[in-house]
Formats: structure tokens, sequence, C-alpha cells
């Protein structure tokens, strides 16, 4: 018989159990479905041609591609953060209305560890989501660059460009197509959905009801997207040359946690759209904040949930 | 180590916050009791009367508003003190998309246990709750039954000191409620404390050393189960094949006893319960597949 088995305040291989249920428990509720509608999406977009107006500087094979990269990402980042938010909303108020968590929390597991259980599981299934996303993005993009690429080339040399020159044409497209920049802003779309996930734990730690959660944690997706345009409108307008007064960079301190701020998530997608280089100082910041993010926002669910009576 | 109690519930209050402020509901008031290591204690009383209330504060499920419950000397409100026990809510409810195997497996894993072992004693439990048949079903097909078998498998799977069985048998049929008292004899004498309550008197009485009566959130009576209903200053006789002058000897010998009295004289019934029993004795092995 177990004499005094000490338990430790967080341990990961009880993170990991937990964790390992809930990608369980979203599988069999068969949440991967919503990716049939990206796939057909991003086949049907193959053939969708970018209507070029008709012009001697227009045309601009890399638009097609562009087109197509922005697309993609933003059906992945809407599909991604939206899934983020209910797959959280759809978990953690079920376990309090069943009780189910009763029979978690009566064995030896803290509540810290249910709450990072559940966040990793809901993290690992949306990088399967996006793993599948993004290579559906890479297969169709190779594909369409490639018609495009041979397109081009035939255009170029109906004008009667050397073959140098067309290959060298053929290479700066080829930039639009998959590359590693455009894994970058699969990244950032990835990392955001994974704060929203954070956000959503954390809203379901008091609201206890599903429909809350998911309407509470899309406003502040929403919010999260222009809340840089928000805050500067609020406070640094006004003060127009003058800096900002303490309490005034208290609140919108308080707000930048509140609602998550997406600016340099968003600005890095676009700059891997546009294939923009994309510095490797920027990828680690994107990371650095996404998991600063992720331990504020477990954190404060804890202090929330650690008193909670159900 | 042994003269720890199991249960020790100290001057437990219990306030939940109503829906206007200030209007709050005293589901516990000042319950003291303690429950010995061994030991078989019941908690029996009318609906709403905070059994359970009390019983998720033995778990550290709730915080008391004021007063402490410990188990084996831990905090109940310490993560550690869930070590040593099992717990059944009442109408357990687990995830719908595990098989009954795959549910114990979870549970057992949370208490930290891996491999062979655990592989062979989700086969004990299962065996011993008996949903042997049923262990590659998911639970989404359960009735309310099974999910009580399977809510017991899980409380025990670690092999706790102390069990709290939160009407261990609400839901189930006879036979089962007959496995479930012998499952709660077999705990008690491999020396498992076991804390249940019920609204099965008959039960109760059957295997309980203590009980203790709630009422409106107080402990109204407390104690040894015989000193409760015993009565002492009354005997009774059951005989079998007797004679009618045999009879009559002992009833005239009564009459000119100074003091006694013949209360009543019946035949025996045996229980309904028994009845059944033995009516569906047949049929017990497929009662839940
Ligand atoms: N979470 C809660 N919020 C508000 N009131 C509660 C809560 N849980 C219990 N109560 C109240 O506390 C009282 C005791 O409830 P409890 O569940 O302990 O009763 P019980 O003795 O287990 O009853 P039963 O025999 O029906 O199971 C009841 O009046 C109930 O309404
Ligand atoms: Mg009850």
């Amino acid at each position: 018989m177990s004499s005094f088995p000490k338990t430790s305040f967080f341990s990961p291989s009880r993170v990991s159990i937990i964790a390992a249920s809930t990608v369980t428990q979203l599988v069999r509720m068969k949440v991967f479905l919503f990716l049939a509608p990206v796939a057909l999406l991003f086949v049907a977009l193959n053939f969708f041609e970018l209507p070029i107006y008709q012009g001697p500087d227009t045309l601009v094979p890399e638009q097609q591609l562009r087109t197509h990269k922005n697309l993609c990402l933003g059906t992945m980042m809407f599909f991604t953060s939206l899934f983020a938010i209910v797959s959280v909303a759809l978990i953690i108020p079920s376990d309090v209305e069943d009780r189910t968590l009763y029979t978690i929390l009566c064995k030896p597991v803290p509540r810290l560890d249910y709450l990072a259980g559940k966040l990793l599981g809901v993290i690992l299934v949306l990088l399967m989501a996006m793993l599948v996303m993004d290579f559906l993005l890479v297969v169709t993009l190779h594909h369409r660059t490639a018609s495009i690429s041979t397109d081009f080339g035939r255009y170029l040399s109906d004008l009667g460009f050397k073959e140098a020159e067309v290959a060298r044409g053929q290479a700066e497209l080829a930039k639009h197509g998959p590359t590693w920049v455009l894994q970058y802003g699969v990244m950032a779309h990835f990392f955001k959905a994974c704060i929203l996930a954070a956000v959503a734990l954390l809203i379901s730690t008091f609201s206890t009801s599903t429909l809350f959660t998911i309407a509470a944690g899309v406003m502040v997706w929403i919010i999260g997207a222009f809340q840089s345009i928000a805050r500067d409108g609020l406070f640094v307008d006004s003060f127009a040359g003058e800096t900002p007064s303490l309490a005034d960079k208290i609140l919108s301190t308080i707000i930048s946690l509140i609602f998550p701020d997406f600016q340099l998530f968003e600005s890095i997608a676009d700059a891997s759209v546009r294939a923009q280089e994309i510095l490797g100082d920027d990828i680690l910041k994107l990371g650095g904040l996404t998991l600063i993010y992720l331990a504020i926002y477990t954190v404060l669910s804890w202090f929330v949930f650690a008193d909670k009576e159900f | 180590m042994s003269d720890v109690n199991a249960i020790e519930v100290h001057e437990l209050i219990k306030d939940f916050k109503g829906p206007f402020r200030g209007h709050s509901v005293r589901a516990v008031d000042q319950v003291s009791l303690q429950v010995k290591a061994g030991e078989v204690y019941g908690l029996i009383g009318p609906n709403g009367s905070g059994k359970s209330t009390t019983m998720k504060a033995v778990l550290g499920l709730i915080r008391p508003s004021s007063g402490s419950c410990s188990i084996f000397g831990r905090d109940a409100l310490k993560v550690d003190s869930r070590n040593d026990v099992g717990f059944l809510p009442e109408n357990p409810y687990f995830y719908k998309h595990l098989t009954a195997a795959e549910t114990v497996r979870f549970y057992g894993k949370l208490c930290g246990m891996r491999g062979q072992a655990l592989r062979q004693r989700i086969d004990e439990m299962l065996e011993l709750v008996g949903l042997s048949e049923a262990r590659n079903r998911p639970l989404r097909g359960f009735s309310k039954g099974m999910l009580q078998r399977i809510g017991l498998a899980q409380a025990l799977v670690h092999d706790p000191r102390l069990v709290v069985l939160d009407e261990p048998t609400a839901g189930v049929d006879p036979t089962g409620s007959r496995e479930i008292r012998d499952l709660i004899l077999n705990l008690k004498s491999r020396g498992i404390t076991v804390f249940l309550c019920s609204h099965l008197l008959e039960q109760v009485q059957e295997i309980c050393d203590r009980v203790g009566i709630m009422k409106s959130g107080t402990l109204v009576k407390e104690g040894r189960l015989e000193d409760l209903i015993s009565l002492r200053d009354r005997t009774e006789l059951i005989l079998e094949h007797a004679p009618e002058d045999l009879l009559t000897q002992i009833r005239n010998l009564v009459e000119v006893t100074h003091g006694a009295h013949l209360l009543s004289e019946a035949h025996p019934r045996t229980t309904l319960e028994d009845l059944y029993l033995d009516e569906t004795r047949d049929h017990s092995k497929s009662a839940h597949s």
C-alpha cells in the first residue's frame, strides 16, 4: 500500500496524460472534419484565375501567387483561430457541467496540471491540423507556381527574351512559391491560434458556459487584431507630441494583457505572403512572445480555477 | 500510524452563496466526525441534508466556510491527501468517448500507475465490477448502473486506503447492489476504510460499523450501529418445526414471569430482496452485458 507519496506541484508526465486524453477526446469528436472544407477550398483556388486587367505593366504573375497565398493563409488563420477557441470552449465547460472534473480532481492531480494538460492537448491538435493544412498549401501552391512559371516562361520567350533572362525571371517568380519564408507566416498564425486557445482557457475558467466562452473568445480575437490601432487611437492620438501619462501607460498595458497584441504576428504573416525577407530575430521574438502569453494566461486561469468550487 | 483517523472532520460549516447577496444556503452546519482506520462509516439522512457536501469537503473539492477536514492526518485541501483516497461521486459521469477499459486506464495513469501493473489492474477492476464483457464499449452507451460500476472501478484502481462512496448502489440492480455490498465487506476485511452514504437503510445496517444521521446540515445522531439500533430490553426467538404445545408452554411461561410480555408472534418472512435474488439468480450472469 502506498504510504505518503509526495505529489509534486507540477508534473510533466501528468500534464501529458491529460493532454493525450484531450487529443483523443477532440479526435473522437471528429473535429478534423473541419479540414475537409479547407482542403476543398485550397484545391478550388488552384483553378481560380485572378482577373488581370489588361495594361502594359500589369502582367505580374507573382500577383496571382500572392493572392493564392493570401487566401490560403487567411483561411488557415481563420480556421485555426476559430478552432482554438471552439475546442477549448467545448471541453472545459463540459467537464465542469458533467462533473467529470470531480473524478479527475479527486485523484492526485493539481489543478494547474489539469489546465496545462488541457491547453497542451488543444495545442497539439491545432499543430496537427496546421500541419495538414500546411501540407495542402505547399502542394497546391507548388502546382500553381509550376503552371504559372511555364506560362510566364513561354510569354517571355515570345517577347524575345534570351534563355538566361527567362530563367532569371522564373527564378524570381519561384520566390513567391512555397518557400521557407512562407512557413514563417504559417508559424505566425499557428502561434496566434495557440494564444487564443490560452485566452479561451482563461475565459472558460470563470464562465462555465460553452457559448459565452466562444463569444468572449471571438471578441478578444477581433479586438486583438485591431488592438494596436485602437490603442494608438485611444491613448496616443490625444497626446500627439507629448509622452503619455503613467495612468495611460498602465491602462494600455492592462489592455494589452487582456487583449493580446497580434500586430507582430500579422506583420510577419504579411511579410511572408509578400515574400519579403524575415529576420530570424523576429521569429525568435515571436516564439518568445507566444510562450510568455501562454504562461501568463495559464497562470491567470490557475488563479481563477484554484479556489473554484463546482 | 494506525491511531491516525482515516477521516477527521472538525466543526465543518459550508455556506453556498445564493442567487442574491446575503442569501446563502448553509449546507453543512457544525459537523464534526471521525472515521477510524479500517472502519465502515455510513452517513444517512434525507435529501438535501448535506451528505454529499460533507463528502466533497472531505475530498477537498469544496473549501469549508469554516472548520477543517483531513485524511490520514493530512489537510484535505492539499493534493497529497488524494493519493490515499478513492472517490465515487453521486451520479458519476465520465468521458463518453472512452471505453470502459480506457476510462480505468486514464484514472490509473493519473494516480501514477504504469505498464504491466496498470494493465493487470484494469482487468482486475473490470472483473471486480462485472464489466469485463463491456470493456471495449464506449461509455456513451452505458446505462446508469454501468456508469456507477465504472465509477467504482476508477475509485479503487490505485488501491487506496480510504474509499469514499456517495450512494454506491444508486441505479444498480438488486444483484449488483448485493455485489457492491459484498465488495465493501471485502474491502473492510482487507483493512480498507470506507466512508459511504446511502438511502438503502437495510444495506447500511448490514455493512456499517458506525453511522451518522444528518438532518438539515447537522449531524443529529452518531455512534456504533449496535448501540444505535439494538433494543437491549427485547429478545427475539425464531423457531423451526416447533409443535403447537411447545409454543403454548412458552406463552404460559412468559405469562407467569413477572415483568415479561410477549409483544408479537408471527411467521418470519423472507425479505423482498432475498426473494428477488432467489428468483433472478439464474439470469444474474447476463445482468450487465
Ligand atoms: N453547489 C451548490 N450551490 C448551492 N447550493 C448547494 C450546492 N451544493 C449543494 N447545495 C445545497 O446544499 C444542501 C445539501 O446538499 P447535498 O447535496 O449535500 O445533499 P445530500 O444530503 O447529498 O442530498 P441527496 O440525498 O439528495 O444526495 C442542499 O440544500 C443543496 O441545495
Ligand atoms: Mg447527495
